[in-house]
């Protein structure tokens, strides 16, 4: 089979250009026109950035609605959002505006934020690069992975869910080439919900599970 | 002395220096060059010592300049820079032609070097009009703004921003901190060194030392703030907090900072200060001369609980500061503390005197809970406001805009 490819990537942030949203209104009317990367952004890349939030909320926007709205109805609804689910940007986002304008349809006032606790619409490239470490046998695997970095984490676990094959991260796609043997490993990644990991804490817990997957062959 | 990359791997670890050396080949020979106003004090300078031999290390060809000036200018730059930090100051149109003036010499004396620049990184507003004065640049100017301008004063940004607006690019700490501008803005968080003086591990006799210097009790619980004397700290917001403390908990308190001289209102807090101080032997103020940063490692180090009560911070790099040192912070929910205090897992956000003291007196209360958090709070440095992730930064940062593309994804 061939190597593994372990490649890295560092997430460089910028302003989206949109101005901030105050209140719950502006939050819907900016969602609807901002690019597609501003969604990504606030939806995909949130566990590259520095906070403590995941263990609750893994978007930008439930957080905003929790902590700063203080809508947690609103919070709770956006907060099981999977990005991963919907084939496109723009059904992510239908699907959010739909959850925005019905919790609207419900409040008797849109409420508001204090001046300072905007939602700032922000975007990043992604800078990727080949590390030039390959693993040669899927044995290997685990160990390897207790050793990359968050960015490598974050782009063979989470940002393949994107590429083609769209759904399957880069160790499945690699394992599967090695055909039945590794099966087990492979529904063990897939049955990671880590929606509720930190990169850190993603990186022991893929390495455990292609343990035990091995143990299991 | 600063130590190059190979240094920081002990505390980042061998897989994030690889990346910067991976990154950095990617750039090998790259010009850039930082210009700031000073090499001597103050947090830019504190990160250009550190950033520059890092980016020399990982191949770049880094250079640091600074602005040169006569005592007129830097006290105009001084207003500009309080002036975008949103406090009323006057500056009349023989300033801005100083400001200029002061800039075409500078301009003249290094415009070689910066138009040759693959990248010229212009921080804070002293040496910002330099661009002005080199109309055959080379490569891209990047605007680095390390203060928070998102409430400044019109008259005085409304000129500046004439200036800036002709950057290719604007970078800036927190999204909260930026103006609206026609050029990228990007978001790059500061960092501390943690081999520098004000940050590496001191040994206990260097502890007790200080410790001794200043007549604290080894025996009860030390609060520190280390701070500016400026209302915008609130140090007075915290004897109050020490004071409701007291009524139930036998602790100490050391407010440590330094006073600007150009500024009346430290004075006047300074004096408030001391005669608080007089009145209660627990509680030490301690002026700190320019370059005490053993001692503000020391006290930040001997504290139990760290406090930044500000009601207005730029980024609030003292936190950064104490939270590397395994210190629980109970900060102003303002600025960048926003971004580095999480409640229950670095420290507490509080709004009053009130607030503090209630955080102060629960985690005194939970002994263990000040010695988790403060492992929390260094691992969260560590990840995310070391000299590691800074230069990361910068180098997609350099990567990015020189591909000229606007994808998603970038491969390199």
């Amino acid at each position: 089979m061939t190597p593994f490819e372990v490649k890295d990537c560092a997430l460089l942030l910028r302003m989206s250009g949109l101005p901030p949203a105050l209140n719950l209104r502006e939050l819907l009317d900016r969602i609807s026109v901002c690019g597609e990367n501003v969604l990504y952004h606030h939806f995909c890349e949130t566990t590259l950035r520095p906070t403590f939030d995941d263990p609750d909320y893994r978007n930008d926007f439930a957080v905003w609605a929790k902590l700063y709205l203080g809508d947690r109805v609103l919070a709770e609804r956006l907060g099981i959002v999977d990005p991963y689910a919907f084939g496109t940007m723009g059904e992510l986002r239908a699907a959010v505006l739909d959850i925005i304008d019905d919790r609207l349809g419900e409040l008797t006032m849109v409420p508001w934020v204090r001046p300072g606790d905007e939602f700032h619409f922000k975007e990043a490239t992604t800078v990727i690069f080949d590390t030039g470490e390959r693993i040669r046998s899927p044995r290997a695997l685990a160990p390897a992975i207790l050793g990359m970095t968050n960015g490598s984490i974050y782009y063979h676990f989470l940002e393949a869910l994107r590429r083609p094959p769209v759904g399957k991260d880069d160790f499945s796609a690699w394992l599967l080439e090695a055909g039945d043997d590794f099966a087990p490993c492979i529904h063990a990644l897939e049955a990671i919900d880590f929606h509720f990991h930190s990169l850190p804490h993603l990186r022991k817990e893929l390495a455990r599970v292609l343990a035990a997957g091995e143990e299991m062959r | 002395m600063t130590a190059p990359l190979a240094a920081y791997e002990a505390i980042v670890g061998s897989s994030a220096v690889a990346q910067l050396r991976r990154l950095g080949e990617k750039l090998a020979g790259l010009r850039v060059v930082h210009v700031n106003a000073t090499r001597e004090r103050g947090g830019v300078a504190e990160i250009l010592e550190c950033m520059v031999p890092l980016m020399r290390d990982v191949g770049i060809d880094a250079t640091w300049e600074v602005v040169h000036g006569d005592p007129r200018f830097f006290d105009i730059s001084r207003a500009i820079r309080n002036g975008l930090q949103g406090r009323r100051v006057d500056l009349s149109k023989k300033d801005w032609r100083i400001y200029h003036d002061v800039s075409e010499k500078n301009a003249g004396r290094m415009r070689a070097l910066l138009e040759e620049a693959d990248f010229v990184i212009i921080h804070d507003p002293q040496p910002a009009g330099l661009l002005k004065y080199c109309p055959n640049r080379k490569g891209r100017w990047l605007w680095r703004a390390h203060i928070d301008i998102s409430r400044s004063y019109r008259p005085v940004w409304k000129v500046l921003r004439t200036l800036v607006e002709k950057y290719d690019a604007s970078i800036f700490s927190m999204p909260e901190f930026a103006q609206p501008l026609p050029h990228p803005q990007f978001l790059v968080p500061p960092s501390i060194d943690p081999l520098s003086e004000k940050n590496r591990e001191l040994d206990p006799a260097e502890l007790s030392g200080t410790r001794a210097e200043y007549g604290c009790d080894p025996e009860r619980p030390l609060l520190v703030q280390v701070s500016r004397f400026d209302r915008s700290k609130d140090p007075i917001g915290v004897i109050e907090a020490y004071r409701l403390v007291r009524k139930v908990t036998p602790v100490q308190l050391v407010l440590a900072g330094s006073w600007a001289a150009d500024d009346p209102e430290g004075k006047a807090v300074l004096e408030e200060l001391l005669e608080a101080a007089q009145r209660d032997p627990d509680i030490h103020v301690v002026l700190l001369p320019s370059g005490a940063h053993k001692t503000i490692n020391a006290l930040q180090r001997l504290a139990d609980i760290v406090l930044q009560k500000s009601t207005r911070e730029g980024f609030g790099l003292t936190v950064t500061e104490a939270l590397w040192k395994g210190k629980p912070v109970i900060g102003g929910d303002v600025g960048g503390i926003r971004l580095q205090v999480v409640n229950h897992h670095t420290g507490f956000l509080v709004n009053t005197p009130e607030g503090a003291a209630h955080r102060i007196r629960y985690l005194l209360h939970h002994r263990e809970r000040i010695r988790e958090m403060g492992n929390e709070a260094k691992e969260f440095v560590r990840d995310n406001f070391l000299p590691a992730r800074h230069l990361r930064e910068y180098l997609t940062l350099f990567l990015a805009i020189r591909s000229g593309k606007e994808e998603r994804t970038l491969q390199v």
